[in-house]
């Protein structure tokens, strides 16, 4: 038996963060990650011989200010520019840039008037990401504490009355109405829509998840060259800069607590560390239900987190391709980020197969090449594209079996041959991973790449009323993943505030 | 021209602009009721379509009507009278039915029979929503405070409102939230397990609007079921006595007796403007009357768009009126039948049928209604769609005559956009008709033969006749971003408008739609609180 002043579970992105935050303050923590190698599902792995993916979680433009300035990385000032791909007859695709000015000239050739209205929509989430920010880089407001909101309160109010209003508004909105106040391509609405529908299980038309839109863009601000396996590293290194001890391939089965407080965890094989405070960065359903032992909660606490939303609907498709991808539309680009989407009633069709507990048959793809970056991902002259299939239900009403995913694959590749006609030439392998894969590979709950659904009952309040602070009902347990405030992405943001907040109580 | 002076005029005599009127007239004021049909009421009508069967046309069920107005304007003395429901009846395709009952142990058998987890938990259910109504009711009653504002007596009721809410606890908090945001049947996840209670519970999430019960922010509408009162008594349905037209007549009766003027046949084309100011209307024959202020009951795209003028109003308010949603989702199918329906899942003895002396829902499980609400998203109506069905007959026999029976039949989705165009909706009319008909001889095998008369109203009838935009039965959506004080337009949600002494009171202002009368009354107190009149 061993002992230290912190476990932290789990060495994703935001284990690592609230790791380095408390050792630190001097802390003695000890991360223990179950895989062999960091960064959750931030990173992928080899596939197929020298063939390395990317991980759900490929994009790191959402990383958060404060973290950043921890770490040691190349940035750009805007994140990377997406390409939404058109059949070859249909036009030229789209090209767009974060930067107004810059994609005005593309978006113009779709329609002028757009052109100048994406302009007002991104000095729009400007003037709100202040306080949007505010809300998202600070522990949720809670109505037990008045303090905690007349911040945020404030804040609002400094937007001044008129984004103010609109914010109100705008927020409870579907993306599709929002959107189409702005926009008549809907192929730009849609590849905008697209990031902030990934891993949920809404659809354009969904009430409320204009949130999530605004939500995305205002943490979506940098470019960082070699993206999540590089955000990921330098964690590390920052991490055992400041004295955290790491230990991989170390699966903890269970958290032992006595009188309603942690007294450390047990790992697989029967070794236990003790200690005082554990932070759990797994998903809160796995934490509070399966890692503590089944007397430790109160029933109707037990009851509300069984009732937690989080059945993923995302899958991935990593192809080992030959060579690089060339869009039939737009030959000369080399696109790492493409998002293959149709009219916004298209999105909305493929989320519907979910409500049935089918996947969609025309799915929306977002292709991730990530050898573009990182050319030590495959051998030489070849390429990796890594897909992530929408939508997909962990919940398949027939199960998945190997005939149902390699059905989904082929549905996959079919539909990337339609902007890249030879890309079946190119494959060299394919390796597809529906929800059910992926809960087994990353060991999240339902393979929800969020942890917890992202939707408004479960934001601010994530992913209960008593946890949704990072301490739980049973002293010395902390949440620190995704399925806290403010959830998923490569943020960093949850893992910083779990600290925060352990070092406030310890 | 007329040059009679009134204090106020009120454009359309719905249920809302009665009730303002009532107020207004109560207060001592000199009030002209204009109404462009031939009888009053707008979308709270009774209508005799075929001999002897008296329809409510268009509003069935009355719940939300506020017990203040009826006490402050004594409706029964003016002949008002209430009839509750006494059941919700589900029946299944496959023979086995659910009926709930007023009676709670009669319930818990009936929902025992799916499951008795469900029938244990629902009475705990019951409780907490009638608790989050309680809360809820406080809203409807009163003017919607605007968060954005700095006035002391905003601040001090949103101060009160969250007070209120904390004294609710942990639990309660959660709860409330979860309604403002959930969709109705992931809230109902949360309780239930049986599709077959879940479903026709969680419809009422979706009365009216453009949305399925698994889109989200549908699941508040359901504390409209636990707030529905009769006259001060919770959580009930009922109908109006002689049809809902009863409810108008009644209102329009105290009106007169306070000395309001109501004319029929009398359309309004235009709000008069002087400067700016509303000074009178303008008849469409021409007619000028003349009134200190104005006031319209007709919803806000009408209004504006319609009888004031885009010329009149600034660019910013005109953009946030057309962004205002109608998008009307739901039909009506009236008709009326020699015999009693009589549902193979559950027949009926001798004749009697106390299953029937309710509401009716045709919605058999979350994914029948899912899959309905999917044919409208893309522009169709459903062939298989939510049926809320009643029979004011069995209730009232003074409806239709000795032995027969109208059925009512409140559809969706109808959706006002087709694929083809709304105003193509008149030559998809009879299909969507025989859809609902189709539909309901599934459950009533030989339903088809005792119907006597149809009445369909599609959307688009529903605008073309009783002026609700976009066939909308709610005067624009209720969706969060359009209610309280955003309803129609942030910073205009007080009754107020852009236009000086123009003033609005029908269902496009908060609390917004169904036979509440709450907006009329609102407004009549704000305008009693200025010297407009």
């Amino acid at each position: 038996m061993t002992a230290c002043d912190v476990i932290v579970i789990g060495g994703g992105h935001n284990g690592l963060v609230t790791a380095a935050a408390l050792a630190q303050k001097g802390r003695a923590v000890t991360l223990l990650e179950q895989h062999d190698v960091l960064g959750g599902l931030a990173v992928g792995d080899e596939f197929h011989p020298g063939f390395v993916s990317a991980g759900p979680w490929h994009d790191a433009s959402t990383l958060s200010p404060g973290v950043l300035s921890l770490l040691d990385l190349d940035v750009a000032s805007s994140p990377e520019s997406v390409f939404a791909p058109q059949r070859a007859e249909d036009g030229p695709g789209l090209l767009l840039h974060h930067d107004p000015g810059r994609a005005a000239e593309e978006i113009a050739r779709h329609s002028e008037q757009d052109a100048h209205r994406y302009g007002d929509y991104r000095a729009f989430i400007d003037r709100i990401r202040p306080f949007l920010r505010g809300l998202l880089e600070t522990c949720p407001p809670t109505p037990n504490s008045i303090w905690s909101l007349i911040g945020p309160g404030l804040r609002l109010r400094r937007l001044g009355r008129a984004d103010m209003l609109e914010f109100l508004r705008v927020g409870p909105m579907c993306m599709a109405d929002w959107l189409n106040e702005y926009f008549q391509c809907e192929m730009l609405s849609s590849t905008l829509a697209l990031p902030a529908l990934a891993g949920t299980r809404t659809g354009p038309w969904s009430p409320g998840n204009a949130t999530n839109l605004l939500r995305y863009e205002a943490l979506s601000h940098v470019g960082i060259s070699g993206d999540a396996p590089a955000v990921i590293r330098a964690l590390e290194d920052h991490a055992r800069r400041q004295g955290v001890t790491i230990r991989t391939g170390t699966r903890v089965t269970g958290i032992r607590t006595v009188g309603g407080s942690v007294q450390g965890v047990t790992l697989e094989g029967g070794e236990t560390i003790d200690a005082t405070v554990v932070a759990a960065s797994c998903d809160p359903k796995q934490t509070l239900l399966d890692l503590i032992g089944p007397t430790a909660l109160a029933p109707r606490m037990s009851q509300r987190i069984r009732t937690v939303r989080a059945s993923g609907a995302m899958a991935m498709v990593d192809l080992a391709l030959s060579g690089p991808l060339r869009f039939a539309c737009r030959p000369e680009l080399d696109v790492a980020r493409a998002r293959l989407v149709g009219t916004l009633d298209e999105v909305e069709r493929a989320y519907d197969a979910t409500k049935y507990g089918q996947y969609s048959t025309e799915p929306m793809l977002e292709v991730v090449v990530p050898t573009l970056g990182n050319p030590t991902m495959a051998p030489e002259g070849c390429h990796v594209a890594s897909i992530m299939v929408h939508f997909a239900p962990h919940d398949l009403k027939s199960g998945w079996s190997e005939e149902d995913s390699a059905a989904m694959a082929d549905v996959v590749v079919n539909r990337l041959s339609t902007v890249v006609p030879g890309v079946r030439d190119l494959i060299l392998s394919r390796r597809v991973r529906t929800p059910v894969d992926l809960e087994a590979r990353y060991r999240v709950t339902g393979g929800h790449v969020h942890h917890v659904e992202q939707a408004l009952d479960q934001m601010i309040v994530r992913p209960d009323f008593e946890c949704g602070r990072y301490a739980t009902p049973i002293g010395g347990l902390y949440l620190c993943g995704s399925g806290s405030h403010p959830g998923g992405g490569l943020t960093g943001l949850p893992g910083m505030l779990a600290a925060e907040t352990v070092l406030c109580q310890l | 021209m007329t040059t009679k002076q009134y204090d106020a005029i009120i454009v359309g005599g719905g249920h809302n602009g009665l009730v303002c009127a009532a107020y207004l007239a109560r207060a001592g004021r000199k009030v002209l009721v204009l109404e462009r049909r031939h009888v009053l009421g707008g979308a709270a009508v009774s209508e005799e379509l075929h001999p002897g069967f008296h329809f409510s046309v268009c509003s069935y069920v009355v719940s939300l009507f506020r017990p203040r107005i009826i006490r402050d304007l004594d409706l029964a003395r003016h002949g008002l009278e209430m009839l509750p429901l006494e059941s919700s009846f589900t029946p299944l395709p496959d023979g086995r039915s659910l009926c709930r009952w007023p009676e709670w142990h009669r319930t818990r058998r009936e929902i025992a029979r799916f499951s008795k987890r469900d029938a244990d938990v629902y009475p705990e259910f019951g409780m907490a929503m009638a608790k989050m109504a309680f809360f809820a009711r406080e809203l409807v009653d009163q003017p919607a405070p605007d968060p954005t504002s700095l006035k002391i007596k905003d601040l001090h009721r949103l101060l009160r409102l969250g007070n209120q809410m904390r004294s609710l606890g942990p639990d309660m908090m959660q709860l409330n939230m979860q309604l403002l945001t959930m969709s109705s049947s992931e809230f109902l996840d949360l309780w239930f397990e049986s599709d077959v209670l879940k479903a026709p519970m969680s419809v009422s999430g979706i009365i009216g609007t453009f949305l399925g019960v698994r889109s989200p922010g549908t699941a508040y509408v359901l504390l409209h079921h636990y707030m529905g009162e009769i006259d001060g008594a919770f959580r009930s349905w009922g109908f109006v006595k002689g049809g809902t037209g009863q409810l108008s007549n009644a209102v329009a009766s105290a009106a007169r007796s306070f000395g309001a003027e109501i004319r029929a046949d009398s359309p309004v084309e235009r709000v008069l403007l002087h400067d700016g100011e509303a000074q009178g209307v303008v008849l469409e024959n021409g007619d000028e009357i003349r009134a200190k202020i104005v006031v319209s009951g007709v919803d806000p795209r009408r209004t504006f768009l319609g009888m004031v003028g885009e010329d009149h109003l600034e660019d910013e308010f005109v953009t946030r009126l057309r962004r205002y949603k109608y998008r009307g989702s739901s039909g009506k199918v009236n008709l009326a039948v020699d015999r009693l329906p009589e549902f193979a899942c559950r027949p009926n003895e001798n004749g009697r049928a106390e299953h029937l002396r309710g509401d009716i829902a045709i919605a058999p499980s979350i994914e029948y209604l899912e899959k309905a609400y999917d044919e409208a998203k893309y522009g169709d109506f459903s062939r298989r769609p939510y049926i809320n069905v009643v029979i004011p007959s069995v209730l009232d026999p003074s409806v239709a005559p000795p032995g027969k029976h109208i059925v009512s039949c409140f559809v969706q989705y109808a959706p006002y956009h087709i694929k083809e165009g709304a105003q193509y909706w008149p030559e998809r009319r009879e299909a969507f008709g025989d859809a609902v008909v189709d539909t309901l001889e599934e459950y009533c095998p030989g339903f088809k033969d005792s119907i006597l008369y149809r009445q369909v109203l599609t959307p688009w009838d529903l605008e073309q006749e009783f002026g609700l935009t976009e066939g909308n039965i709610f005067h624009g959506e209720l969706s969060p971003e359009q209610l309280l004080f955003q309803r129609p337009v942030s910073g205009w949600a007080h009754y107020r408008t852009p236009i000086r002494r123009l003033w609005m009171c029908g269902s496009g202002t908060h609390p917004g739609g169904g036979i509440m009368g709450a907006p009329g009354m609102l407004a009549a107190e704000a305008i009693l609180g200025t010297r407009e009149t």
